[in-house]
């Protein structure tokens, strides 16, 4: 029967540790699929090809800085988008000349929305299903309820349903600036797939998505300098959503962790031992007792089964004779 | 026990070490890096056009040429010598800029030029970990594959940190050095810190006249021991100033100092000489030539430059690569990194170091012009530049006008930390001033300055080139000597994995050598364990033709054990 028991018991845990294993492997390509630089996995949906084709784009428009002046009062990165490639469509069909469109606007503080799309249809929607408006605050202050983290969202997920508009009132509350910046969205209707807020607070600004008729999970972002990496980082849900953006805050584990160890920082006790001697002693008994504890105990258990052993020991020996 | 199994393993060893002998009577052979196998970067950096080098005008803006390789942006110029609110949207937008990034308004003398500047300045992170992936972000290379982690002030931007969504380099206008900042003397400047930073920062205007406390904007030295407290991330603070003196300054912050101002977070800022018209380059991103000087140094000078002089310690970098978690990167910065146990690896002019500094910061020169250097060193120690082929004369110290009478001519400048030198380079060839023209090094010298994390030929050095000897894109023509510097724009030769005379002549006789001729390492081991194998072979076999008197032996030692027992009981 005891024998029985314990194959079980081995069995169980040999497969305990391989279910374990096997799991840790499904993950790590998983990790993979994140390590590019926002972490967002819809952009994997993109072939290599496109992302070849933005690769190019980004040569162009380094390269037009020097000539092409007269073609484009936009944004450098929209100007190249038209040079490089006039066939592709998914630029959308306007060649705009001045900024103050409904593309990219932007005012004398800086003040920017850019991918805003009010009225056109993605191809997997029939019609709008709803018209929400959410409200996003960001600032140093959401930061508080996730330690280790700078900067925050107050929130950081949204749920909307499949083809629904979605306008966003952006709010920086802080007095920098600040971004809400969407990735992954259809690249047909959204340059770049991107749709982008951005303003210094304390100042709000407002703009219009229609989000594509099927799941999906965006990552919304600031991209200013490790305000993602320091807790600016959030995803929308559209309808059941797509596979979740690692590292937000309070929802998503990090890609990569860091390692934390406990310090030995002063503390109230310390300071109501007011005699140093005892304190000394107190310091190096807390210091060995572990090892000197551990030492004890390994001997009382010994002593304390020394009948045991001594039992087992002349069983055998009656057995024996 | 059977003789002839010993006499097979003698055999055996006798071959090897016979092999072994006949091997060593050769040394190595000589093994040659193959220039196809290092990771090549082109000379000049393909991302900059051509274009940005000539003499050129913008809105009105006159800007002079500039025939090195990597030229500062000719929109980022125009932007800063009109203001970001008073250019067109087209070149605004050609900058990156942040459109309330420089602010002039006003001509409060009546004097042609706008009196009233607001400059903002954020706090950027360079090359620090992600959370998301192995890698660092966005990343800025002051050498082929150096990747300190830094912060900067930079100009208020718009838009992504990084080139692209694709991309992990870093936006251009987020760089090392914090940019050099141009006022003039009765301007009534602001500078605005947005801290954009997840740390807290201040702006402390080392030699520059402000007034200790503002009526408006309160305390603004910048020292959280004596002025105000620490500026915390994503907050805003004002720094109100009118200068009534001119000079090369600096400004750093002073939020633990020992710390803040290596990892980047000192520049330049220059008073000049209120004149009339005088229109000035307020930012000048990235150091160096100025392509639009001011009123007073047009007067006096055919060229001047910027030269900022720094040094950073890897560990200490690496510490914002090592932690995400803010708290962890306090912890590391403030209380476990020990100054006084620290030295310095990276020594970068203008934010880079050789061989980078060969596209943005040569001073390249024409004979009998006037030239004006403004040196700068943020560095925590003294350094001692050296111009080859030339003597230089001290102007001013630490921004004030020496003696005309009384000012010497020196080839080594030695500048102590946060020291600036104003310099007047005369290329008269008459022996002093210049030895004639060519393709002078300038350099630290302290031989470590010019290393990268102690791999010459890296560190400050750059050069004094005569138009004559620079080819077409723009870096000194050297090719005529023989002279190949694409081994230096490689990245594993900062990670001393390229033999650096290997092609000094045909059979790379100072190149590598090979591993231990004959029997290697590998072959070694392979080679014992056969030897093992052997050794277990052959005791399995005594094992089994003697298993007979072994069962014996075994069978009367177990009776021996258990007779006494039996006898006890």
């Amino acid at each position: 029967m005891a024998r029985i028991t314990t194959i079980t018991f081995l069995l169980a845990g040999i497969l305990a540790f391989s279910a374990n294993a096997i799991a840790q492997q499904q993950t790590k390509p998983n990790e993979h699929d994140h390590h590019d630089h926002s972490g967002h996995t819809t952009t994997q949906d993109s072939t290599d090809a496109l992302t070849e084709h933005d690769h190019n784009h980004e040569g162009e428009h380094t390269m037009d800085h020097s000539g092409h002046h007269d073609l484009s009062a936009e944004h450098p990165i929209d100007h190249s988008a038209h040079t490089a490639d006039p066939q592709s469509t998914e630029h959308g069909d306007a060649h705009h000349h001045h900024h103050m469109d409904h593309d990219h606007i932007m005012d004398h503080e800086g003040t920017m929305i850019m991918g805003q799309n009010l009225d056109k249809l993605p191809s997997s929607c029939k019609s709008i299903s709803e018209e929400v408006e959410i409200t996003v605050r960001a600032g140093r202050k959401y930061a508080a309820k996730f330690p280790g983290t700078a900067f925050g969202f107050d929130q950081q997920q949204w749920h909307v349903k499949p083809c629904s508009k979605v306008t966003w009132h952006f709010i920086n509350e802080d007095n920098i600036r600040h971004q809400f910046m969407m990735h992954g969205l259809p690249k047909y209707l959204y340059k770049y797939g991107m749709f982008h807020l951005e303003v210094t607070g304390p100042k709000t600004v407002s703009g219009t998505i229609i989000v594509p008729g099927s799941d999906d999970t965006f990552l919304v972002h600031c991209d200013i300098s490790h305000h993602m990496e320091k807790g600016m980082k959030a995803q929308l849900v559209v309808g059941k959503g797509g596979e979740n953006i690692p590292s937000i805050p309070g929802l998503t584990p990090y890609n990569i962790n860091d390692t934390y160890e406990a310090e030995n920082l002063p503390r109230i006790s310390d300071k109501a031992e007011q005699n140093t001697v005892i304190k000394q002693i107190t310091a190096f008994t807390n210091k060995n007792f572990q090892n000197y504890g551990m030492l004890l105990s390994g001997l009382v258990i010994g002593l304390l089964s020394i009948p045991l052993f001594k039992k087992i020991l002349f069983r055998k020996r009656v057995l024996s004779a | 026990m059977p003789n002839h199994n010993f006499i097979a393993l003698l055999t055996f060893f006798m071959l090897t070490s016979a092999s072994i002998a006949q091997a060593s009577l050769k040394l190595p052979e000589t093994v040659k890096v193959d220039a196809a196998a290092l990771t090549a970067e082109p000379a000049c950096d393909p991302k900059i056009s051509p274009a940005w080098r000539e003499a050129q005008e913008i809105d009105g803006v006159k800007i002079e040429a500039s025939p090195g390789c990597s030229p500062d942006n000719p929109a980022w110029i125009a932007a800063a010598v009109k203001g970001t609110n008073n250019i067109s949207m087209d070149t605004l937008m050609k900058t990156g800029l942040s459109p309330d990034a420089i602010i002039k308004t006003d001509d409060l003398d009546g004097d042609g030029d706008p009196d009233r500047i607001i400059i903002k300045l954020e706090i950027m992170e360079l090359n620090g970990k992600s959370p998301d992936f192995p890698g660092l972000l966005p990343t800025f290379d002051i050498a082929p594959g150096i990747q300190p982690g830094a912060w900067v002030f930079a100009p208020k931007t718009s838009g992504m940190s990084t080139e692209n969504f694709e991309s992990v380099r870093a936006n251009p206008l987020l760089r090392l050095p914090s940019p050099v900042i141009r006022v003039e003397v009765g301007d009534i400047v602001q500078i605005v810190l947005e801290n954009t930073h997840y740390f807290p920062h201040s702006i402390h205007l080392h030699g520059v006249d402000h007034p200790f406390s503002h009526g408006e904007h309160g305390g603004q030295d910048g020292v959280p021991q004596t002025s105000e407290v620490e500026l915390m991330p994503g907050e805003r603070r004002i720094y109100q100033f009118q200068a009534r003196q001119s000079g090369t300054m600096f400004y750093h912050c002073h939020v633990q100092t020992h710390t803040h101002l290596a990892m980047g977070l000192a520049g330049m800022i220059v008073v000049e000489e209120n004149k009339p018209n005088n229109w000035l380059q307020t930012l000048n991103i990235g150091a160096g030539h100025v392509r639009h000087p001011s009123v007073a140094v047009k007067e006096q000078f055919d060229q001047e430059y910027d030269l900022h002089y720094h040094a950073m310690d890897k560990q200490l970098g690496e510490i914002i690569q090592k932690h995400n978690d803010p708290r962890l990167i306090a912890r590391d910065m403030n209380r476990r990194y020990d100054i006084t146990d620290s030295t310095e690896d990276y020594y970068t002019l203008n934010g880079l170091s050789f061989p980078y500094t060969l596209r943005e910061s040569l001073i390249i020169v024409e004979p009998d012009q006037k030239i004006k250097l403004r040196l700068l060193n943020s560095g925590g120690e003294l350094i001692a530049i050296h111009t080859h082929g030339h003597h230089a004369t001290i102007t001013h110290y630490d921004g004030v006008e020496h003696n005309p009478v009384a000012q010497i001519m020196r080839d080594v400048f030695d500048m102590a930390p946060a020291q600036r030198l104003d310099l007047k380079l005369e290329t008269v060839n008459d022996g002093k001033h210049s030895y004639g023209e060519g393709d002078w090094l300038f350099h630290d010298h302290r031989e470590k300055g010019i290393t990268t994390n102690g791999m010459a030929e890296g560190g400050s050095m750059s050069s004094i080139v005569y138009k004559s000897y620079l080819n077409g894109s723009g870096l000194p023509k050297v090719s005529h000597f023989g002279i190949d510097l694409n081994k230096y724009f490689t990245k594993e030769y900062y990670e001393r994995r390229l033999p650096i005379w290997q092609d000094l002549d045909e059979t790379a006789s100072l190149g590598s050598p090979a591993g231990r001729m004959g029997v290697d390492a590998a072959t070694q081991t392979s080679l014992l364990n056969a030897l093992y194998g052997l050794l277990i072979g052959l005791f399995i076999y005594l094992i089994l033709a003697r298993r007979e008197h072994i069962k014996q032996c075994a069978v009367a030692a177990v009776s021996r054990l258990k007779n006494p027992k039996g006898s006890n009981q």
